[in-house]
């Protein structure tokens, strides 16, 4: 057993000297994940906000004008242009510098004064998809809600009575993100992203390499036992996932004030798992690819793109075909972002996020297992 | 130039690429993998929203509110439980992502003419579903309010804005439709950078670089020789994605197929040249292989492939426009989406060429040092 540990021991320092060796490398593993953070953070959100306007007011009174004030004083939309003719609208669809154009064509007062129905056109640029449809809600709600207050306005000055002209009135509260903080709701799945793209492709290139190199048959050869030499490969790769962890956690709760409601220890046991989990995968395409290339892109295809996509850390889940929904429980990453965010924003503990543990638990057991075979076949051949 | 050195060049990176047949059937599963994951994943259209509705009303008008969220296809009722406190469990689990209140009382505020207060609530733990679900419902609420005026007979003679709202472009408002353009570039970018980036560097971990040298051959016919394969694999990715985003999610086209096949020419030398410098900076290819990474992950997230450049702080939003892949995602999206011509699109395609010529060039002329050296 003592000459086990020494001889793991060995592996372990072999894997560091290497890595202090290749200074890139040893950059990459500890600054990407900060920089990652930091990019994600800062930009990525799906906050549509201050939707860039432009007004045409062919009408020029002071109700077309009160009118345009409305969307300049909505949060929502931010008037950037008044243009004088509609070839400004093509003009600024084209050069994307505005989204949304709000048409009030002349007569707009007079229409008003006689009690009509005033005609507005309100063009919305539907090429970014998501923004449009809010910008396309917000408006209908805008004009309803002014509508509405000329309506009663009118029934004023005309002393009606508009007993019967009661609304209902919306009240938008949001749970567990009260200020809608992107932050808030990317930054505890960003941490599982950062980590399954560092940790499976690294144990995925570092065995590859080993191979490639030659110097694989050089450790069989050696009174190494595979077991040893596998626990010596992942065990630095562990402590540097590890590490990666605590900076991600750090630098979130710290900078971003990102809550940590839950129970800590949960979210740490999670960690543990979801990197163990991570580290068989690695293993596993280590043990299947031909070479250096292949497993940089199975690696890409199965820790990259899953765990971005599939992982419900950015594109909710729910609303995907059921068959893909079905393959997204076949990466981790999954039951891991549920863990994190539950931890972070909901406030989980072990009670709360018991299955996705034991799930979690179960996937890495699998991966360690498979992998080790599969490895050991491999290297006996 | 010798055309036959630049075949016998082409002829050998084949082979090689041959010697690995995995290598070759992932990169053209790869396109066909983010294809699947980006248009059902990232090009969701949200609908059907989970909602549980508390009807402490319990009249005809709760009723209706309740039938109006449902009829307007964004919601889908599929709890009523009895009290509010009941909510924080059905949301805590994710069961559903809306809820809807309907205070006691509210019926007979409304038909007294007061404001009556409703709650909805979402689940901010998803920024798009809030975003969406919050605006969709201030809609619904703003119709069901007008819809009641009318019923009522009110609007006979009162003044009010009829607002003729029109979508352009997009009608369907689909996202797939702005997605599919994008991955084009998208995925051209990353394979480019991925093989070409492991291209040179390979030959100089196995030495053939130094024979390649030796040999008659000049560096132009090298590069010439180099890139044609792989530019040939890129476009065979990009027509796959291409035929996939029409056939499967049956992507309209609006546009000049000129203007997209200018935009993606001038994308791909800088593409070829990112992918070469990185070649030619790298000492192994796995220093390479982090480069890429390094790039790619920025490239990403900043060039509004997935995330909207709008709603990015305005302090990163000049970082945007270093991204080529920006000005690429502009030509193909005005290209497919807005059928925008040359001329509309004359900004980014120009900085498009601006990028290529820089890039592509300072690539070659590191290759001449290299050789010369």
């Amino acid at each position: 057993m003592k000459a086990a540990l020494v001889r793991i021991g060995a592996i372990v320092r072999k894997e560091f000297r290497h890595l202090g060796r290749d200074s890139r490398t040893l950059l990459a593993v500890v600054i990407t994940p900060v920089i990652q953070l930091l990019l994600f953070a800062y930009a990525i959100s799906f906050d549509v906000e201050h939707v860039p306007t432009i007004v045409i007011d062919f009408d020029q009174t002071t109700q077309s004008r009160e009118y345009a004030s409305l969307y300049s004083s909505s949060p929502f939309f931010n008037v950037v242009q008044h243009g004088s003719s509609m070839s400004d609208v093509d003009a600024a669809f084209d050069a994307n510098s505005a989204r949304v154009a709000i048409v009030i064509p002349s007569g707009f007062a007079k229409s008003l004064a006689a009690g009509e129905q005033a005609q507005v056109a309100v063009l919305i640029d539907g090429s970014e998809p998501n923004a449009a449809k809010v910008s396309q809600a917000y408006s209908v709600a805008l004009n309803q809600l002014y509508s509405q207050e000329l309506t009663r306005d009118w029934a004023d000055a005309q002393g009606l009575d508009l007993s019967s002209l009661g609304m209902l009135e919306p009240r938008v509260r949001t749970w567990y993100n009260p200020e809608r903080r992107s932050s808030d709701f990317l930054i505890p799945g960003l941490m599982i992203v950062i980590i399954a793209i560092v940790t499976v492709q690294q144990t995925a290139v570092t065995l590859v390499r080993e191979r490639d190199l030659g110097t694989q048959e050089q450790l069989e050869i050696s009174p190494m036992r595979r077991v040893e030499l596998m626990v010596g490969k992942l065990l630095p790769w562990t402590l540097i996932a590890f590490l990666d962890v605590a900076l991600i956690t750090g630098l979130g709760r710290t900078i971003f004030e990102v809550p940590l409601r839950g129970n800590f220890w949960t979210l740490a046991v999670g960690a543990a798992l979801f990197v163990f989990a991570s580290l068989g995968m690695g293993l596993l395409i280590s043990a299947i690819a031909p070479s250096l290339d292949t497993a940089n892109i199975i690696a890409m295809l199965v820790a990259f793109l899953p765990s971005f996509l599939l992982s419900g850390f950015a594109f909710a889940l729910d609303q995907i075909p059921t068959w893909l929904a079905w393959i997204s429980y076949a990466f981790p990453a999954r039951y891991m972002v549920t863990i994190s965010r539950g931890v972070f924003l909901k406030g989980a503990g072990f009670t709360e996020v018991w299955p996705e543990l034991a799930l979690l638990s179960g996937y890495a057991l699998v991966m360690i297992v498979i992998s080790s075979v599969l490895y050991g076949r491999r290297s006996s051949r | 130039m010798s055309i036959k050195r630049i075949r016998l060049l082409i002829w050998k990176e084949f082979i090689q690429l041959r010697r690995d047949p995995m290598l070759i059937r992932l990169l053209l599963v790869m396109p066909v993998v983010q294809l699947i994951m980006f248009g059902y994943v990232v090009a969701v259209d949200v609908h059907n929203l989970t909602t549980a509705v508390v009807d402490l009303d319990r009249s005809t008008t709760s009723q209706k509110l309740e039938a109006a969220f449902t009829g307007s296809g964004y919601f889908t009722v599929t709890q009523h439980p009895a009290s509010e406190d009941d909510l924080r469990p059905l949301l805590d689990r994710g069961t559903v992502k809306v809820a809807l209140v309907i205070p006691e009382g509210t019926h007979d505020r409304l038909t007294r003419g007061e404001t009556a207060p409703i709650g909805i609530i979402v689940d901010g733990s998803d920024s798009q579903i809030s975003a969406i679900g919050s605006g969709y419902a201030s809609q619904i609420v703003a119709q069901f309010n007008s819809a009641r005026r009318d019923e009522l007979g009110v609007t006979v003679a009162a003044p009010g804005v009829d607002a003729r709202i029109r979508v352009m472009f997009n009608p369907t408002l689909d996202p797939v439709n702005t997605m599919i353009p994008g991955l084009m570039a998208a995925i051209m970018m990353i394979s480019l950078m991925v093989i070409m980036s492991q291209a040179v560097v390979k030959e100089r971990e196995s030495g053939t670089l130094e024979q390649m040298f030796v040999t008659p051959i000049k560096a132009t016919e090298y590069l010439i020789g180099k890139l044609t394969p792989y530019a040939a694999l890129a476009t065979a990715q990009l027509l796959l994605v291409a035929a996939g985003g029409i056939f499967w999610f049956r992507v309209p086209f609006n546009g000049d197929f000129w203007v997209v096949l200018v935009g993606l020419l001038l994308f791909m030398f800088t593409c070829l040249g990112l992918g070469l410098l990185i070649s030619l900076v790298s000492r192994t290819r796995h220093q390479a292989q982090q480069a890429v990474m390094f790039l790619m992950i920025p490239t990403m997230v900043l060039s509004g492939f997935i995330f909207p450049i709008q709603s990015m702080p305005a302090v990163i939003q000049p970082l945007t426009n270093l991204i080529p892949l920006t000005f690429a995602l502009e030509v193909l999206r005005g290209a497919f989406v807005k059928g925008s011509s040359f001329e509309a699109l004359a900004v980014p395609l120009l900085a498009l060429a601006g990028f290529g010529v820089v890039i592509f060039s300072a690539a070659v002329i590191a290759t001449r040092r290299r050789i010369a050296e």
